[in-house]
């Protein structure tokens, strides 16, 4: 089962805390990263749910979360919704969608998994880029911010939109927990660890997956929604399978299946790539460079690494073991 | 809610206009791909922009200081870079833009923060169109303005069946467009249109063969980059010259690529607002500049850059250094320049420009090189929904 | 329009010819997969490398030495990366290994624009294959032809070479059952290693042969990265038989789909991935059952 250790714990209040605090001193493209780097961060929860507890590697989150982007404007902008019922309806498809996918590629594994999830991800990507009623290739534009007037905050200060970003993102922090710690949660782990013992226990397999894929879907339907506000533009862009590519570089860097790991793995990809694009034109070449080097270092992301070094040498032991055995076995399931 | 941004959009641009109008000097956020596809056609925009600077800003008495941005041709990255420009660092005007998608994603920022952007590249018609704004100057062309005459004067030449093959996105649907509607209009027939999906097309050959099939007497196509490489070795290797002569927009042999292509491109005839040989003593003076600095020929998008340059020190020579009043000066810009006469429409924002239609040929020592065959006159887009106030006049 | 039968001749040889590039590109990631257990999400930058390789080779010293030598340089640095990076990687899961691979696609490609710069290259066919061959009344380009013929040589090679050789059994069982064929006595090792290195010249050998065809450029190698993923996961992983199983589909799926259904044309081939991942869940033809 999920468990925070007080590390996790610690890592959680400093990410936090460093939020805040630049939230409230940062100029404004500071603020501009911090809410990427927040938008990002729900992004990679949603997909660490499903590919560091789930297994379930996916090529189409970047997808569902441009597929959340399109609903949202479109709604809200075409049909005139309201933004909070756009958004809700937004998220609501996307969790369908998520849903229905994960319970199509329930049977596939391995890199089988990636694939069939990378296939549903670029026709939603070829639909959006050829549709001219959601503006072709060159996008749409419009999308309204959330109105908190009632709250007396106006979201189009962008320290206010950055602060509602970490709002919810924490909100959705403690829901990809509370998923983890329900039964739902616990039967996951049971499928990733041996699907065929969860199956023989009389378990629905495909269900367990298709449910958790459908909510780590609303997630992304969450963090599009958030970008479509933010950038108040969209483009078939968002769709495309390199944003989930990038998305599970993120997370595989921070450390895979920690939750908080994808966290710190938001904040040091965005902070380098922005820091290195103004040096060189050629940052992904560095980009590339630290990405080997972390998984030379043989932790579980840079997370991982920190995680290592503080905790006690028997434990390191056997986690290295078990490492080596989840790595096995999916590469058996593969 | 979008009155409130735009209200405070504009008040913080005032302030920061404000601020660098103390100081004589301008800041020009550079936004162009630095990285990705179009890499290439960022750097040769900067190397004219910057030579340009250098020819005309002498004795101008107001520094020019130049930030670059990277768009990476990804429309979200565009705006959030455009924003830092003027939000942080203090942009008076912004220049660049290669992909129309960014600059459609652009559009209502710098319109609403009432900052001057020199477009340099993007053609989609809309952004001189019913997406128009006083604060959008395009140097570049339009995606009409380019293909529009060719289709007439193809039409003059006698030829009449035309099958046309273009990328599968919208700046392509546009180039094919513009010359489809003018061809038809001066009684040509387009016998079939075939579309290849953009940026996942690497073999031609099926389009070709359809295009083959169709008995058109002529193919006329939009292509662009590596796209426009592969198109047009492939038509040759299909022996496609001998029975259906390929005219294109003029992307398709641009001289950025015209090397690669090699013999393949010998006889293409297209049409485009710049070509290296054009007879001017401008051109003269730019290419031979051009090839002392960077070591080749420019292209049309080299001409872009440098002609952007000109045009924000002509603007700045009217004694305008705020955003309010470049924006305004930009808009009536006029020079004779590498490509002729240029002149901005009042109407749309837009440039005005001669067209020349050239065909490639092999030239000396195995170069490929472009001989005109016409150069059709200058004529404005027509406005197309665009509705703003005319510039004021100094 | 009234297609005849020239203009179908001509569209299967479109079919084939694609088919063959990508058999070219997809038979060494599959095999190493087969064998380690791991994809190489660098392959189609490696096939970017060979098409450089070629294109300044080609200049240098004409488009037949460019076409030997190219792969067996990116073979070298298939070498250097299986030292250096790829052995090490042999023990570390498969995320480790995507990841690797994920920030070598970074690496090279950035590498490339460094070298090579951003313009596109281009080399030009060798004259003997410049011309056109009358087959059934179409005159088919010689080069494209030449395609089809290599890749169908390569394929026969191969497959002798797994059916009839030493070399072949060893990989065979390695495919099978790496620790069994171990305990056997087979250097696994040794045979990872073979194995990978002749991928990636099998790569680079697609990569020259792609350069007079297409164009050089930096993004090439991801541009086709998906397709040939996309054919290793439809044909099924780790086998020869897959391989050519899935480049048939995809060349013969691309290119008629273009030319009978253009509207969905560059959906088709998801769709189809998704169909026979639905009903095979581990592609048609995989090594393992």
């Amino acid at each position: 089962m999920f468990r925070h250790t007080p590390l996790r714990y610690a890592a959680l209040i400093i990410l936090f805390s460093g939020a805040l605090f630049t939230a409230f001193t940062a100029g404004y493209f500071g603020m501009e990263i911090l809410t990427e780097i927040l938008i990002l961060a729900i992004l990679v929860l949603a997909l660490d749910l499903v590919a560091g507890f789930g297994g379930m590697v996916s090529l189409a989150h970047g997808a569902l979360m441009g597929l959340g982007a399109y609903a949202f404007v479109a709604l809200a902008t075409k049909a005139g919704l309201d933004p909070w019922v756009a958004a809700s309806a937004a998220v609501a498809i996307t969790a369908g969608t998520g849903w229905v996918i994960g319970a199509i590629c329930a049977r596939s594994h391995g890199i089988y998994f990636i694939m069939a999830t990378l296939a549903f991800g670029q026709m939603g990507y070829s639909y959006f880029f050829e549709q001219s009623f959601f503006g072709g290739d060159d996008g749409m534009v419009g999308p309204r911010r959330f109105d908190l007037g009632f709250i007396g905050i106006n979201l189009n200060d962008s320290r206010s939109f950055a602060l509602f970003c970490l709002a919810i993102l924490g909100v959705i922090y403690l829901v990809a927990m509370a998923i983890l710690r329900s039964g739902l949660g616990r039967s996951l782990t049971g499928v990733t660890h041996n699907e065929k013992r969860m199956r023989a226990l009389g378990l629905n397999v495909w269900r367990v997956k298709a449910d958790v894929f459908g909510l780590s879907g609303a997630m992304a339907g969450i963090a599009g929604v958030l970008a479509a506000q933010h950038i108040m533009f969209i483009s078939p862009k968002m769709l495309h399978w390199t944003v989930s590519g990038e998305a599970l570089v993120v997370v595989i860097l921070g450390g895979l299946g920690t939750l908080v790991g994808p966290l710190v793995g938001a904040v040091a990809f965005v902070v380098m790539k922005h820091e290195l694009s103004h040096v060189t034109t050629y940052w992904h070449l560095i980009v590339g460079l630290v990405l080997i080097a972390v998984v030379m270092s043989r932790a579980n992301g840079i997370f991982g690494f920190i995680e290592a070094r503080f905790r006690p040498k028997t434990d390191r032991m056997i986690q290295s073991i078990q490492t080596r055995d989840d790595a096995k076995e999916i590469a058996k399931d593969a | 809610m979008r009155k409130t941004l735009t209200a405070a959009l504009t008040g913080l641009a005032t302030i920061l206009a404000a601020q660098s109008a103390l100081a004589e000097r301008v800041n020009v956020g550079l936004l162009l791909p630095f990285s990705g596809v179009y890499a290439s056609l960022g750097n040769e925009i900067e190397a004219g922009f910057r030579l340009g600077l250098e020819h005309f800003s002498d004795d101008l008495g107001v520094e020019i200081n130049i930030i670059r941005e990277d768009t990476e041709v990804n429309p979200a990255n565009g705006l959030a870079r455009a924003r830092k420009l003027v939000m942080q660092d203090g942009a008076d005007v912004l220049v660049g833009i290669v992909s129309s998608g960014v600059l459609g994603a652009i559009r209502d920022f710098v319109h609403g923060a009432q900052v001057p952007l020199i477009v340099a590249n993007a053609g989609n018609d809309e952004a001189t169109g019913e997406r128009c704004s006083p604060y959008i100057t395009r140097l570049s062309f339009s995606n009409g303005q380019v293909n529009r005459p060719m289709g007439r004067w193809m039409a003059e030449q006698g030829v009449r069946r035309v099958y046309t093959l273009g990328a599968d996105y919208a700046a392509g649907r546009q180039m094919v467009g513009g010359f489809t509607e003018a061809f038809v209009e001066a009684g040509g027939e387009i016998v079939g249109q075939g579309w290849t999906p953009f940026q996942q097309t690497q073999d031609f050959g099926p389009y070709l063969a359809q295009a083959r099939a169709s008995g058109a007497e002529a193919l006329f196509v939009f292509y662009a980059g590596g796209e426009a490489i592969s198109f047009v070795n492939q038509y040759d290797s299909f022996g496609m010259a001998e029975v259906m002569p390929l005219y294109g927009s003029g992307f398709l042999t641009s001289q950025l690529y015209v090397n690669a292509q090699g013999e393949s491109a010998n006889g293409v005839i297209t049409s485009l607002h710049y070509v290296p040989t054009a007879d001017n003593p401008e051109n003269t003076a730019f290419v031979e500049a051009f090839q002392a600095s960077i070591g080749r020929l420019p292209s049309e998008y080299g001409v872009q850059g440098y002609d952007s340059a000109r045009a924000l020190v002509e603007a700045i020579r009217t004694g305008a250094t705020d955003r309010e009043s470049l924006a305004n000066a930009l808009r009536q810009v006029s020079f004779e320049g590498p490509r002729g006469a240029l002149s901005i429409d009042p109407a749309t924002n837009n440039v005005i420009q001669p067209i020349f239609v050239y065909e490639t040929v092999s030239g000396e020592n195995g170069a490929m090189t472009q001989k005109v065959l016409a150069t059709l006159p200058a004529e404005a887009d027509p406005a197309n929904g665009c509705v703003m106030p005319a510039p004021v006049t100094n | 329009m009234t297609p005849d039968l020239s203009f179908w001749t001509m569209q299967t040889l479109n079919a084939l010819q694609l088919s063959m590039l990508l058999f070219l590109l997809s038979v060494g990631l599959t095999v190493i997969f087969g064998l380690m257990h791991f994809v190489n999400l660098a392959h189609g930058a490696l096939y970017a490398l060979g098409a450089y390789f070629a294109a300044t080779l080609a200049s240098h010293a004409g488009f037949w030495v460019a076409l030997l030598l190219a792969p067996l340089g990116v073979a070298v640095v298939g070498m250097a990366l299986y030292g250096g990076l790829i052995q090490r990687m042999r023990k570390s899961g498969p995320m480790a290994q995507v990841l690797v691979t994920f920030g070598l696609i970074f690496v090279l490609l950035d590498l490339t624009r460094i070298f090579w710069g951003d313009l596109a290259l281009a080399i030009t066919p060798p004259a003997i294959l410049a011309g056109r061959v009358d087959i059934l009344g179409v005159g088919y380009p010689a080069y494209r032809l030449f395609i089809i013929a290599l890749g169908l040589g390569i394929f026969a090679a191969l497959a002798l070479i797994l059916s009839r050789t030493q070399i072949g059994a060893m990989i065979r069982a390695g495919v099978d059952n790496d620790d069994m064929a171990a305990c056997m006595g087979i250097n696994v090792e040794r045979l990872f290693f073979i194995v990978f290195c002749v991928g990636c010249g099998l790569a680079g050998l697609a990569g020259a042969v792609a350069a007079p065809l297409l164009s050089v450029t930096p993004g090439m190698g991801l541009e086709i990265l998906i397709p040939t993923l996309i054919v290793i996961v439809i044909g099924g992983l780790g086998s020869l038989k897959g391989a050519i199983a899935g480049s048939l589909i995809y060349g013969f799926v691309q290119t008629f789909g273009a030319v009978l259904l253009p509207g969905v044309a560059s959906i088709l081939i998801y769709a189809l991935l998704a169909a026979v991942l639905l009903l095979k869940p581990v592609g048609l033809f995989p090594a393992k059952g």
